[in-house]
């Protein structure tokens, strides 16, 4: 006799008046470990949330826990996305924050809180430590979390999940930016904790899983259909077939045919050196790959491109043939950059509209606040209509489906035709398809000459254009070659 | 030394009380040329000057530091700030000699000493420049005469100027130039420059003067800003532990009340705070402002009184001199007090449920600033000024008492503004005895609007947004808020 952990009745969400989910009903019995996946928008995140009643809706959710277990009667749920605050719940940091060095510290060390979060949970310390050197995160235990990025806090999240092995686990997402040694050895723990009585819901389309996964749940026409394998999903054959604006098939403005040149540059804060020696020069036009495993400099190495970086000052660095700190202003570096990152999507303006989000590019400012003249606003008009957005251009970014944010600030980052396009990670929480879609417009965008720096791991999709590959570890450039299709396989 | 403003004649200090020009865009147009390739020297390397530091250098100009042998030989927090983000250190004989401009960003206590450290070492026509005019208004410090000096204040904590600059904004900013130390009539081009390095010119820059400044500064700091804050928050918590409410409860309603009711100030003014009252709490709220206006307004009048006359300072002074004697002693009683020792309860309050339950506070807010707005501006100092230093700034002290409640408010805040706040606070609470006394939990600690049938005479209503709307602080306001387009909303927990 299967006895039902969770059970779902008659749940009903509606999200601005659109019908999500209707009628839905679900049974989790016990020892069942569920991947849910389905299109993006499709609710897996809403359902998730108002499983561990974090979001309201109408309908039944009962969670029938075991009381005899040694583990908390608890529902854990990890976002794919998440806005660490500091102890007194302020969240008002900034991108280039990590890589100031201030000694008024703002936020906490991983290692204090962990210990504040085994405290408020009554966890032992000695437990949390295997899952941390599982998870090559040892290291960071001094670092502050505000210099922490994306990848690295969502391993933090993971990490206190796993210590605290709650009844019923949810994690959105769980491979997100994380490297392949990383993704391998989340499995083993995720296996680990299952045989010792935590049920598992994971949220993703990826398809390397934990063995202890043993139920598909898809969200179909706003229902639940539920399988023992994964229903092979259809690459939705969507082409995309819209003309590029005029405006971006014109050659950018090249200033120089250097695009960056560095000259052993190096950074360190403190004792901890995170860049050695780089030398790398980037010709206009050139299409690289970036690439290197979590917290090997790729994003310290960008922020000295992009002028966030305080300690470029002191390096033999040239930017579109000038050196650096020979009296520019970083505005006048970033006229020449378009750029997205996790990082910089994380402190993006949350009061901004769609609309406002793609012009403030011509301003390269974290929001609008300037009065666009009118051929500059009809570019945002020509290009919100060709990335799909015009019905959603007057509502808030945030809150739009992940996917649709990312396409936002990708128009936002071409909008001015950049001699140079950034990408960190762009698909970083982004399904296959929209991955798919997402770096085909890389392609089309990037034809007219533009110089483009890509960052993807390689299990990951990545555009056809890319012709150069730099490969970071521990902070040292360990390869730079051409790029053929071999690597990319 | 003796007092500057003192020493002028009436004319004058009518005069440079009423600099006041709220500067147009079209004014900053020449960028940062003024500053371009000039050798800029920052004495101090905290939270401003720091963070002022990285904007301008990051705005194309040559910034170094300098600090006294011992904090660099120490390797003190203020080096390590300077030197860990690659800039330049040294000390004032290495670097002070050579500068074109000397940024003076120490803290207030310490200026008399560090000018008179750094001024000899100074070149010749080289400029000096404040971001508060203590030094030169009220301890009437003398400046060589071939240097010029001016001011650059901006309106915001160091991580805020920061912050808002690297996201392609500002923070509004005051500037003036001192008119006894602009022989090359250089300093006015001077400071608009240094504005646009700091990013202030694209949230609005006011034209001050030394005097202006330092007479509205100390009196919003002491008035609304720190002092009714401090003292509006222990009486609310106070009132709602005696009346039975949860601590906890009560503890988080004052930490996160003043920000989450001030956040609607900053957005739109008193008249936005009212409107998110209920009209029956609105009615009542504005009745009982009225009440605190006239109970606290002779109070009000003797901090500007004395602020103007110089006896402010003198007793200030005093304390310094003593080793800060009464300041310390009241510092360590805030931190003994019941809100302060009562941790926030894990109570979730909805950011409605803030006004709702909390209505003494939106009128304690409301009195507290229009009567400073008032009374400045009777006092001779022009609205746009008085605006600045009441309403403009509330919700920037109300933001560091949601972080770490009125200890890290008193810490944070300058000198001159703790000990200002300590002698409004031990005036002022023995002054709302009586009023406290009438105070209940619809007040303070439970929703106004439970068990009222929510009616209000029309007559009455009309009457009450009519008195709020049409006050001046309102009207410049408005004004002020249009041209610093971009109002962040401030995170609540």
């Amino acid at each position: 006799m299967k006895e039902s952990f969770v059970s779902i009745e008659n749940l009903d969400l509606k999200y601005q008046q659109k019908s999500v989910l209707t009628d839905l009903n679900w049974i989790i019995n016990k020892g069942e470990n569920y991947v849910l996946y389905g299109e993006s928008g499709s609710g897996k995140t809403a359902l998730a949330k108002i499983i561990a009643g974090l979001q309201n809706a109408i309908g039944d959710v009962k969670i029938n826990f075991n009381a005899k277990s040694h583990l908390p009667e608890a529902v854990l749920f990890v976002e794919s996305w998440y806005q660490f605050k500091n102890l007194e719940g302020v969240a008002n940091f900034y991108y280039q924050q990590r890589y100031t060095s201030q000694q008024a510290k703002d936020t906490l060390t991983v290692h204090a809180e962990l210990i504040h979060y085994g405290k408020e949970k009554g966890l032992h310390f000695d437990q949390v430590e295997p899952i941390l050197e599982a998870l090559n995160f040892s290291a960071f235990a001094s670092s502050q979390l505000i210099e922490l990025s994306s990848g690295e806090h969502k391993k933090l999240q993971l990490v206190k999940a796993l210590w605290l092995k709650p009844q019923l686990l949810i994690i959105d997402q769980p491979y997100t930016g994380l490297d392949a040694a990383s993704r391998k050895n989340l499995n083993v723990l995720l296996d680990e904790v299952s045989a010792d009585g935590v049920q598992l819901l994971l949220i993703c389309n990826d398809a390397e899983l934990p063995t202890s996964i043993n139920r598909f749940a898809e969200i179909v026409n706003e229902q639940i259909a539920i399988s023992n394998s994964k229903a092979v999903q259809l690459v939705s054959n969507k082409k995309h077939t819209k003309e590029i604006p005029d405006f971006l098939k014109e050659s950018p403005a090249f200033s120089s045919d250097n695009v960056v040149k560095m000259v052993n540059v190096n950074i360190s804060y403190g004792e901890k050196q995170v860049l050695k020696n780089i030398k790398w020069e980037v010709k206009a036009g050139e299409k690289w790959l970036l690439q290197g495993h979590n917290g090997s400099g790729k994003s310290t190495l960008l922020s000295l491109i992009n002028g966030d970086h305080p300690q470029s000052y002191a390096n033999e660095l040239y930017l579109f043939g000038n050196r650096r700190g020979s009296g520019e202003s970083i505005w006048e570096i970033k006229q020449h950059i378009g750029l997205i990152s996790p990082e910089f999507h994380w402190y993006f303006d949350a009061n901004a509209t769609v609309w406002q989000s793609i012009a403030s590019g011509f301003y390269d400012t974290v929001g609008l606040f300037q009065q666009l003249p009118y051929t500059k606003s009809a570019q945002v008009d020509e290009l919100t209509a060709y990335f799909g957005l015009t019905k959603s251009k007057n509502e808030l970014l945030s809150t739009l489906p992940l996917g649709k944010q990312r396409l936002v600030l990708l128009a936002r980052t071409i909008i001015k035709n950049p001699e140079l396009l950034i990408l960190d990670e762009p698909c970083q929480g982004l399904d296959q398809d929209q991955t798919e879609h997402f770096n085909h417009l890389v392609d089309e965008l990037c034809s007219n000459g533009m110089t483009l720096i890509y960052v993807g791991h390689f299990e990951s999709q990545l555009p056809t254009c890319l012709e150069k590959r730099i490969l970071l570890e521990k902070g040292e450039v360990k390869v730079v070659e051409s790029l053929n299709i071999e690597i990319l396989s | 030394m003796s007092n500057y403003f003192n020493t002028l004649p009436l004319r004058e200090k009518l005069n440079q009380l009423g600099v006041c020009d709220f500067m147009d865009s079209s004014e900053f147009l020449d960028g940062v040329s003024a500053l371009k390739g000039k050798k800029l020297v920052i004495v101090g390397c905290g939270a401003q000057g720091l963070n002022q530091g990285l904007n301008l250098r990051d705005s194309g100009l040559d910034v170094s530091y300098t600090l006294r042998a011992a904090a660099i030989e120490g390797k003190r927090d203020s080096w390590k700030n300077a030197t860990e983000n690659n800039f330049n250190v040294g000390t004032y004989e290495e670097l002070i000699p050579n500068a074109d401009v000397v940024i003076n960003l120490t803290p207030d206590k310490q200026h008399t000493a560090v000018v008179n450290a750094i001024m000899p070492l100074m070149k010749e026509g080289a400029t000096l420049s404040y971001s508060h005019g203590f030094n030169i208004v009220e301890e009437g410090m003398q400046i060589r005469k071939d240097l010029t000096v001016i001011m650059v204040a901006p309106k915001c904590p160091g991580s805020e100027v920061r912050a808002e600059y690297v996201r392609g904004f500002g923070v509004p900013t005051l500037i003036a130039v001192h008119p006894e130390n602009d022989p090359q009539g250089k300093g006015l081009a001077q400071a608009k420059a240094y504005a646009v390095g700091t990013g202030g010119h694209r949230a609005g820059v006011l034209k001050s003067s030394f005097v202006a400044e330092v007479k509205s500064d100390l009196m919003g700091e002491q008035t609304i800003l720190c002092g009714l804050l401090q003292t509006g928050s222990i009486l609310s918590f106070d009132k709602m532990v005696e009346k039975g409410i949860d601590a906890g409860y009560a503890s988080k309603l004052v930490q996160y009340g003043v920000e989450v009711i001030t956040e609607a100030l900053k957005q739109g003014g008193i008249t936005a705070m009212m409107d998110r009252l209920s009209n029956v709490a609105k009615v009542k709220a504005f009745e009982i402002s009225e009440e605190l206006k006239d109970i606290m307004r002779p109070l009000f009048q003797k901090h500007q009184d004395d602020i103007m006359s110089g006896e402010f300072s003198r007793i200030m002074m005093e304390d310094w001199a003593a080793g800060d004697k009464n300041l310390l002693a009241w510092r360590a009683e805030t931190g003994e007090t019941a809100f302060e020792k009562t941790p926030a309860g894990d109570v979730k309050i909805t950011e409605q449920e803030y006004f709702d339950n909390y209505t003494l506070m939106v009128a304690f807010v409301r009195a507290g600033v229009e009567l400073a707005f008032e009374t400045m501006v009777q006092a001779g100092i022009k609205p746009e000024s008085a605006y600045y230093e009441s309403l403009h700034e509330t919700p920037l002290i109300a933001n560091t008492i949601a972080r770490k409640k009125l200890f890290e408010m008193n810490r944070v805040i300058s000198d001159t503004a703790e000990y200002g706040c300590y002698l409004f606070d031990q005036a002022c609470k023995p002054l709302l005895a009586d009023f406290m006394k009438k105070v209940d939990t619809d007040l303070v600690g439970k929703n106004f609007n439970e068990g009222k049938d929510g009616g209000v005479d029309n007559r009455t209503l009309i009457d009450v947004n009519e008195a709020i709307r049409s006050h001046e602080v309102e009207q410049i306001g408005a004004t002020l808020r249009k041209a610093m387009t971009a109002m962040k909303a401030i995170k609540t927990a």
